[in-house]
């Protein structure tokens, strides 16, 4: 399967999804009113026919780039990492996860431990600093007031 | 006359302290994000934006514009010192720049680099403060057909300087006009396509969405590319100041690449990459000895750089006259412009002269700002180049994540972000362009409230585009662009990337 095969259909699914929510969800509204669907059935068509024209290149073209990299573990870790934070930030506080995604990242390529932890330490407070005392940012606090 | 009351306006404004301070906050940054390869302006300023939110509407926007700018600046550093660009429109500025540097010459490739992005910025700028208030007028008269005409023209210039194939990025375009039209639909009032998720309901937020595309996906490129040891290039130890013979070389490309860059500038898409290597391409062959090009030809350093910096005062154009965006820069300007209650576009100028004016003449303090900046601070800039990225690059998701968070105290914000992260990882692996996707986005509602005002005008005839002549204009000439390549394949547009590495696509 050739790169432009397999993200072209990932795009002419979204194409479809976007023009029939537009046509029975939204409604199109007629030329003279147009309503809430009418623009998203469109792009989605003009996506579609797109996502079409690509599809046939590539089955005419046949070009088998391989994807390299994409297996990396290095890139699952990270955007784990960021998904986590995200989703424990409320429930640790900013300065708890702050630290321990500091510290995670600094490990994974490969700092020392006591380096990473040293300045995860530094990092995490010093945005908290930064941020919440002096930028007045909202940061959410974590069962330890901080 | 008009123009000087209002430049007189516009340094009465600049020069109260605050809105110096920020002036100066925002050169600072840009310098600083220029020079760190990995983190371009785009991302940068969306990381900024909420910090600005506490400021007047002036401020917020004089310093943001600092940071591009800055950021034109800072790159040629990185460049010279380091072969590596830190910021991709100073890709070209690698070839001679750092040949230069390894004769022992690094000095007066910074301080050319330094001036001619100084002269070509403040040529820039003087342009712009004629022609924005007498475009403005024009734009003035403008209805919802005109306007929509114009969006389709400015899309389709977009892609067609897009890297990849014109196909991908016009799909990218479609994507992004998708992704605008989330969130409450501004003529019935309805939600659309926000799945009952609360942060959805306002809309994908502009913010995240570039922190992702150009922030996160940058550094999970870089994670995976691992980072080689470069050779840094010790402090100049001779003169920043270019010889008699250096200036002689340079003047002429420095004024060519001044007024290349900022027409490119004005143009969607095309911007300050495109004109670095359309300027170090003409001063190639203008030259009468060519091979010396690429060998440490101080000509090759001085246009280029000139060209990115006029085009960063170019992009201004169509922001500030039309309230459309050139480039993702500007999409996030423009959205800062609306976070502040303003509406850019041609009554910018008479509702809020102070910002209009403001952010004009902040441009010409702001580049003398950087000249004074630039030339002194090297030592320290390349000291800062020998932090590794392992220890950078957790700092620079932290303060992606801090940010998206910040903007509206949401999480749900950081998962946009998330998302469009992988997806402009994605992306990236399968040729796309995130610019398009983002421009489109921006422009979408403004697009889809023009298309649906100019069909109620018309009482549902799509001939209102074609029999208004302005309109029909740009509807041609859009037209024009999209055939083109049917028949030449954008010879030019090839060319003029072939020379860029990948990675510093955007």
């Amino acid at each position: 399967m050739s790169r432009d095969l397999i993200s072209g259909l990932f795009w002419l699914a979204i194409a479809i999804f976007f023009s029939i929510e537009g046509l029975t969800h939204l409604k199109l509204g007629t030329l003279h009113q147009p309503g809430p669907g009418f623009f998203p059935f469109w792009g989605g068509v003009v996506l579609g026919l797109l996502s079409l024209v690509l599809l046939l290149n590539s089955l005419k073209n046949r070009d088998r780039l391989s994807l390299s990299g994409l297996k990396s573990s290095k890139f699952l870790l990270a955007t784990g990492a960021i998904l986590a934070y995200l989703l424990l930030l409320e429930t640790l506080g900013f300065v708890t996860i702050t630290f321990l995604f500091l510290f995670l990242l600094l490990r994974l390529e490969y700092k020392g431990w006591v380096f990473s932890a040293v300045s995860a330490l530094v990092g995490a407070v010093s945005c908290y600093a930064l941020f919440q005392l002096w930028l007045k940012t909202q940061l959410p606090a974590g069962p330890f007031g901080f | 006359m008009e123009i000087f009351q209002g430049l007189l306006y516009g340094f009465q404004v600049v020069l109260q302290p605050i809105n110096l301070l920020y002036c100066f906050i925002g050169v600072f940054i840009g310098t600083l994000v220029g020079v760190l390869p990995g983190l371009g302006p785009a991302a940068a300023i969306a990381l900024l934006l909420p910090s600005t939110f506490a400021a007047s509407p002036v401020s917020a926007i004089i310093m943001l514009a600092g940071i591009y700018y800055g950021a034109m600046y800072g790159g040629s550093t990185t460049s010279i010192l380091v072969n590596i660009p830190g910021e991709a429109a100073s890709v070209v500025t690698c070839l001679d720049g750092h040949a230069m540097a390894r004769q022992g010459r690094a000095g007066p490739a910074l301080g050319i680099s330094a001036f001619g992005s100084f002269i070509a910025g403040t040529l820039s700028v003087i342009v712009l403060t004629f022609l924005a208030p007498s475009l403005a007028k024009v734009a003035l008269s403008f209805g919802p057909p005109e306007y929509f005409s114009l969006m389709v023209l400015g899309l389709t210039i977009l892609t067609y300087f897009a890297r990849e194939s014109m196909v991908k990025a016009l799909m990218m375009a479609a994507v992004g006009l998708l992704c605008g039209s989330v969130g409450v639909d501004s003529i019935s009032g309805r939600y659309r396509f926000t799945f009952g998720i609360q942060t959805l309901m306002d809309g994908l937020g502009l913010v995240p969405v570039i922190m992702g595309l150009f922030g996160i996906s940058e550094v999970l490129l870089n994670l995976e590319r691992g980072n080689e040891k470069q050779e840094i290039f010790a402090t100049p130890a001779k003169g920043l100041f270019p010889t008699r013979e250096d200036w002689r070389l340079s003047t002429m490309p420095i004024l060519r690449g001044s007024v290349l860059g900022f027409f490119l500038g004005v143009l969607p898409g095309a911007g300050a990459i495109i004109a670095s290597f359309v300027s170090y391409a003409v001063e190639k062959r203008a030259s009468k000895y060519p091979e010396r090009f690429g060998t440490g030809a101080i000509e090759g350093v001085a246009g280029p750089e000139a060209a990115n910096n006029a085009a960063a005062g170019g992009a201004f154009i169509p922001l500030l006259t039309l309230g459309i965006p050139a480039n993702a820069v500007m999409a996030i300007l423009l959205g800062a412009l609306m976070i502040h209650g303003l509406q850019p576009g041609p009554l910018l100028m008479k509702q809020a002269p102070d910002v209009f004016w403001g952010i004009i003449t902040s441009m010409y303090i702001g580049n003398a700002m950087l000249l004074v900046l630039n030339l002194p601070l090297i030592p320290m800039w390349a000291r800062l180049l020998r932090v590794p990225y392992a220890i950078l690059f957790p700092f620079i998701l932290l303060f992606c994540l801090i940010g998206s968070y910040s903007v509206t105290n949401n999480v749900g914000d950081g998962i946009v972000m998330w998302v469009f992260g992988v997806l402009g990882y994605l992306m990236k692996k399968f040729d796309y362009e995130g610019a398009p996707l983002v421009l489109a986005m921006v422009i979408g509602p403004m697009m889809e409230e023009a298309l649906r005002q100019s069909l109620i005008l018309s009482a549902g005839s799509f001939a209102v585009f074609l029999s208004r002549p302005i309109s029909a204009g740009f509807i041609l000439a859009a037209a024009l662009l999209l055939v083109i390549p049917l028949i030449t394949r954008r010879r030019e547009v090839a060319k003029a990337w072939t020379s860029v590495p990948k990675e510093f696509a955007e």
